[in-house]
């Protein structure tokens, strides 16, 4: 328990350019292993908090430290998956998952080995040569999904992966996260606006405030890995629905 | 199927009812021949020269060729640069527009002067035609990386290298081709118009810019027409290949080609 944390976020504050405060005094203490969902109303600056744990931007005040190293510094510890899949229009599936590798410098085999594997993973063995377009949103972030992990990160950051799906696929791809998270363990930091999705996948949910985006409040989530489909449906899920609920009304009414 | 047919007889009904204008026109008028030939004397004029039409076209391809593929390739690794920084392309972009600017009834001369009568000259009209559409497009290409692959690439530690190797070079390629696709229909022109002011009949051989010319002074005028038939012919195959190799780099995955149903 005493290990340091894998993410430690110091009083981080952001703005962009002379703009207005768009985070303000985040502290965040991550253990490896953690699953930490960010929720709150549109705008607070999920994003902006996730970009920054990637160094995809630099924060204006306070530092962040991953593993003893700058954001930049750790990028090869991390993966990021973005809103819409970001896949290369002109790779195949398979090419698309092994983007990561290839660039990284795995040699074929290797490579090869380890593209079969994901897609395997996350169910798209079959549509291994098809192209990004030949493919439904669900399919897409599988295999975005897929090439994330392809190099198995320790950390990885997942900007509203699922927001753009319906509901039931969705939940099939909670469970299918859950699944590849027992397999290939990594920690994650996942922005969401679902209150459902926030519950059943994380260990913890940040709730953050807008103007300047500040935390909230910070939810525990007791419930043991693995969770089964139908943890969604107890009682002690629903009450913790429901405070996860009232502390996103409280936010949004200030 | 019904519609494909379609597809294939309106244009002939188009092309009858205009070749029957054609000779209407003809009759009514009255004109002779040298002034308005008829097309049948238009075919028989190709049928009659045809060994020099072929002769012209082969050395007018040559030109159109090499100078279209001395445009693409200087185009594209031109545009690279340009793409490559924006210091780069603040430097050398309003020269470009100047070159692009300059007509080529100007720059003809100065290229027999120091390149001679033919086809080097011929190839440089040519290519000076072609080069800038390629060149625009490209640049636009190279700078119009879409930002969300940028940073995928950056979570990626990609190299400098690896980023235009694997995301900027594929991302440009259906600007490029577009480019491409407008230098070849420039191509032919380019190598006709270059032959024309730049041409030399090497061996009593002329281009077809050249052969307009010979029979435009001989008043040869069927035969005149013959030569516009052969550059329209050269016309097609050219953008039809260069279509084709458009086709073949984008169908696969790009919006423009695929099928959507
Ligand atoms: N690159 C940028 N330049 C200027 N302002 C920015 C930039 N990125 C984000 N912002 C601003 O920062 C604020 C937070 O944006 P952010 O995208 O982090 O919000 P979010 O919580 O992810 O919202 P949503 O739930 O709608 O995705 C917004 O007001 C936005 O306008
Ligand atoms: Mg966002």
């Amino acid at each position: 328990m005493n290990q340091p944390p894998l993410v430690k976020i110091n009083r981080v504050g952001k703005r962009f350019g002379s703009g207005p405060l768009v985070l303000d005094g985040v502290e965040l203490a991550v253990q490896r292993g953690e699953f930490v969902s960010f929720i709150g109303p549109s705008g607070c600056g999920k994003s902006t908090l996730l970009r920054l744990i990637a160094g995809l931007t630099e924060a204006s005040s306070g530092e962040l430290v991953i593993d003893g190293m700058t954001p930049e510094n750790a990028r090869e510890l991390m993966f990021f998956v973005f809103q819409d899949a970001n896949l290369l229009p002109w790779r195949r599936v398979a090419d698309n998952v092994e983007l990561p590798l290839l660039l990284r410098g795995d040699p074929t085999v290797r490579r090869q080995e380890r593209v079969a594997h994901m897609l395997e993973v996350v169910g798209l063995a079959a549509a291994a040569q098809r192209f990004p377009w030949q493919l439904s949103g669900g399919m897409r972030m599988r295999v975005s999904i897929a090439r994330a992990l392809s190099v198995a990160p320790q950390i990885l950051l997942l900007d509203e992966p699922f927001g753009a799906l319906d509901e039931m696929t969705r939940d099939k791809l909670n469970e299918d996260l859950l699944a590849i998270r027992a397999r290939d363990p990594f920690t994650g930091f996942f922005v969401t606006h679902s209150v459902t999705e926030a519950v059943y996948l994380s260990t913890r949910i940040v709730v953050l405030s807008a103007n300047p985006g500040r935390i909230a409040q910070v939810i525990e989530v007791p419930f043991a890995y693995p969770r089964p489909a139908e943890l969604r449906e107890t009682p002690e899920f629903l009450q913790l629905l429901a405070k996860t609920s009232r502390a996103l009304r409280a936010v949004r009414n200030n | 199927m019904k519609a494909r047919l379609l597809s294939w007889i309106q244009p002939a009904v188009t092309g009858i009812g205009l070749i029957a204008l054609w000779y209407l026109i003809k009759k009514i008028s009255g004109v002779p021949s040298f002034i308005l030939p008829s097309p049948d004397e238009v075919l028989r004029a190709a049928w009659d020269e045809r060994s020099v039409l072929i002769s012209a076209v082969m050395l007018t391809s040559r030109g159109a060729v090499l100078g279209f593929l001395a445009a693409v390739g200087v185009g594209f690794f031109l545009a690279m640069a340009l793409g490559f920084s924006p210091r780069i392309k603040a430097s050398f972009y309003p020269y470009i527009l100047v070159l692009q600017m300059m007509p080529v009834t100007i720059l003809a001369p100065v290229f027999v002067l120091w390149l001679g009568q033919g086809l080097p000259s011929i190839v440089a009209i040519t290519f000076m035609i072609g080069f800038f559409p390629v060149v625009a497009n490209t640049t636009m290409g190279f700078v119009s990386v879409d930002r969300n692959l940028q940073e995928l690439f950056l979570m990626c530690k990609a190299t400098r290298g690896q980023e235009v190797r694997y995301l900027r070079i594929p991302g440009a390629m259906p600007y490029f081709l577009t480019g491409m696709k407008i230098a070849g229909t420039l191509a032919p022109i380019g190598a006709i118009v270059g032959d024309f002011l730049a041409g030399s009949a090497q061996g009593g051989q002329g281009g077809i810019g050249y052969m307009t010319i010979a029979y435009f002074s001989q008043l040869k005028t069927p035969a005149l027409f013959a030569t516009g038939l052969t550059a329209c012919l050269l016309g097609f195959v050219f953008v039809g290949g260069v279509n084709w190799l458009h086709w073949r780099l984008l169908h696969q995955w790009h919006d423009s080609m695929v099928k959507k149903e």
